[in-house]
């Protein structure tokens, strides 16, 4: 009853996978603590292979852990009672072929423990949530990958669980479903609902995550919130728009330029901003955008993996 | 239990919708193409060969089918992963385990009494007997497959569809074999925790009307009781060890 406020609660945890006739290999994850405030959005980021699927696998009791505990609203999560107010969606879910997505969403609402009379109504409500209307009484044979997807989130949520665990929700997604499922997740947020979501994507996470752990080689690498982590103080990115070339005077100042046509991004100091918007001004460009620069996610994880391999700790 | 009862619905569900019916008609043309040719009624001893030929006409298509459904239920679902959408919630491997199992033993059951009816109907036309005599060996097919199938389940939660059908196959010969393996009683007689499927030879009394008797029956329904709950316990323990 403890830490009655932290909807997910991972302490220590640990896998190492079976390899069969190997000795054992290194442990996919190792050590990650996660703690998750009740109706926060919280991001699980890291590259390929760094360990949050099994992370997230261990805390629903999917995978074993080697290590670990692992808690949903304080009860084991690992158990089949503690995952009562969970809902999980995989990793590119996939459902039995040959039934409607009307059947299919009525057994997950069964399992789910929703009320036979209010299966169907919920079913149909959801569907249309996640954008898949009218597709009732389609076969799931019939169904795209990213329709796929969007019925994984409408199973995942149907019995109204107070923690919600989103492995990589925006895979197969395009622009629009992108959209919906960012917009889905910050209105579960809003009726109080607690998310904690994978992605290997920055855009996926900084528009909606209160808070973001890093993990990179099974290990938490770092946590904070995205602005914290990633923003790289005392310097601001602009956009302009119309100079075949960049002025004299702003060329002096500025870092990393990109050209795209006509269009330049660059970065300079705070302190240089004023000036060089004049100097872009009079050179007849227009400046499109002004934002605090921001590490991109690829140059933090290089950073980090070069930090691990010299043993310098973060 | 709930959760359980809705595993099972839907895994039932799922082998209609695969068209396992078309199995019991497949049958019913078999057996009504061989109508033509069966012995007329009133020549002594042949309404026992027909019901010797429909019990074992019976008894392997519902080995087949009984392999056939169980051997890659639980290692497909584990492959595609669409187990992960039932396990995430609240239910346990049991549950799903023992829902899986409950399903397809009851569409086994199903099909074997339709089979069963077929059986009837044509012993209706050949020989003008309803041979109700038949639904004792209904019941022991069923009931045999019902261990056979909690064989393959518990075994597919390791391993794929070949190595289920190996090891189910050995357990059926082994079953039957009793007095080969083990012998007359000895000094060491363990014949009686020998895990025999002996109970089920019914065709001397159903076909050839050795009797039948409320024993008989009583010893099946605990040999199926006995033996697929050991098997189904092994499977909960290998299921519940394993990453998914
Ligand atoms: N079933 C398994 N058996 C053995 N090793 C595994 C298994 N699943 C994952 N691994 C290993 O564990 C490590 C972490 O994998 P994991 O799937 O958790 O990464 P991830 O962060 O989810 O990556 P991705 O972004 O690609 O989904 C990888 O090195 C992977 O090879
Ligand atoms: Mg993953």
């Amino acid at each position: 009853m403890e830490q009655a406020n932290s909807a997910i609660r991972v302490d220590g945890a640990r896998k190492v996978y079976k390899t069969v006739g190997r000795s054992p290999g290194r442990a996919a994850v190792d050590g990650v603590s996660l703690e998750v405030e009740q109706g926060s959005i919280h991001g699980l980021l890291g590259p390929n292979g760094a360990g949050k699927t099994t992370t997230l696998k261990m805390l629903i009791g999917l995978v074993k852990p080697t290590e670990g505990t692992f808690k949903i609203l304080g009860e084991d999560s690992t158990s089949p009672k503690g995952r009562r107010f969970l809902g999980f969606l995989p990793e590119q879910p996939y459902f039995p072929q040959h039934i409607t997505a009307m059947q299919a969403l009525r057994f997950y609402g069964q399992l789910a423990g929703v009320e036979k009379q209010d299966i169907d109504g919920r079913a149909v409500e959801l569907l249309g949530k996640v954008g898949l209307d009218g597709t009732e009484r389609t076969e799931l044979s019939k169904f795209s990958r990213g329709m796929l997807q969007r019925l994984g989130i409408a199973q995942a949520i149907i019995g109204r669980p107070a923690v919600v665990v989103l492995d990589e929700p925006a895979s197969g997604l395009d622009p629009v479903g992108q959209r919906d499922i960012r917009n889905l997740m910050l209105e579960l947020r809003e009726s109080g609902t607690t998310v904690l979501l994978s992605s290997h994507q920055l855009s996926e996470v900084e528009a909606v995550c209160d808070r973001v752990s890093i993990l990179n080689a099974g290990k938490v690498a770092a946590e904070g919130h995205i602005d914290e982590l990633l923003n790289i103080s005392g310097q601001t990115s602009i956009r302009v728009r119309g100079l075949d070339e960049l002025p004299a005077a702003v060329n002096a100042l500025a870092g990393d330029v990109a050209v795209s046509g006509s269009v330049w991004v660059f970065s300079v100091e705070d302190s240089a901003v004023r000036s060089v918007v004049d100097a872009v001004d009079d050179a007849g460009g227009a400046v499109m955008s002004l934002a605090p620069k921001r590490e991109s996610l690829e140059d933090y994880f290089a950073r980090l993996i070069a930090s691990a391999r010299t043993g310098v700790a973060s | 239990m709930s959760r359980m009862l809705s595993i099972a619905r839907a895994v039932i569900a799922d082998c209609v919708r695969r068209r396992v019916p078309y199995v019991v008609v497949l049958f019913a043309g078999i057996l009504a193409a061989a109508i033509p040719s069966l012995p007329d009624y009133g020549v002594g001893v042949e309404p026992e060969v027909f019901r010797e030929v429909a019990l074992a006409l019976m008894y392997v298509a519902a080995l087949v089918l009984s392999l056939a459904l169980a051997a890659n239920r639980l290692p497909s679902e584990f492959e595609r992963r669409t187990a992960y959408s039932v396990l995430s919630k609240q239910v346990s491997r049991w549950e799903y385990l023992l829902g899986t199992w409950l399903g397809l033993s009851a569409v086994v059951a199903a099909s074997v009494a339709a089979f069963t009816i077929v059986v009837q109907a044509v012993a209706l036309i050949s020989y003008g007997d309803f041979m109700w005599v038949l639904w004792v060996g209904t019941l022991s097919i069923a009931l045999e497959m019902g261990v056979i199938v909690a064989v393959a389940v518990a075994v597919s939660t390791v391993s794929g569809p070949v190595v289920v059908v190996v090891a189910s196959a050995l357990i059926l010969f082994v079953g039957h074999s009793r007095s080969t393996l083990v012998g007359g009683a000895g000094a060491t007689d363990l014949s009686l925790f020998y895990p025999s499927l002996d109970s089920f030879n019914i065709m001397l009394p159903v076909a050839y009307g050795g009797g039948v008797s409320a024993l008989m029956v009583l010893s099946m329904v605990m040999v199926f009781v006995g033996l697929s709950g050991i098997a189904l316990l092994l499977g909960v323990v290998l299921l519940g060890k394993r990453d998914l």
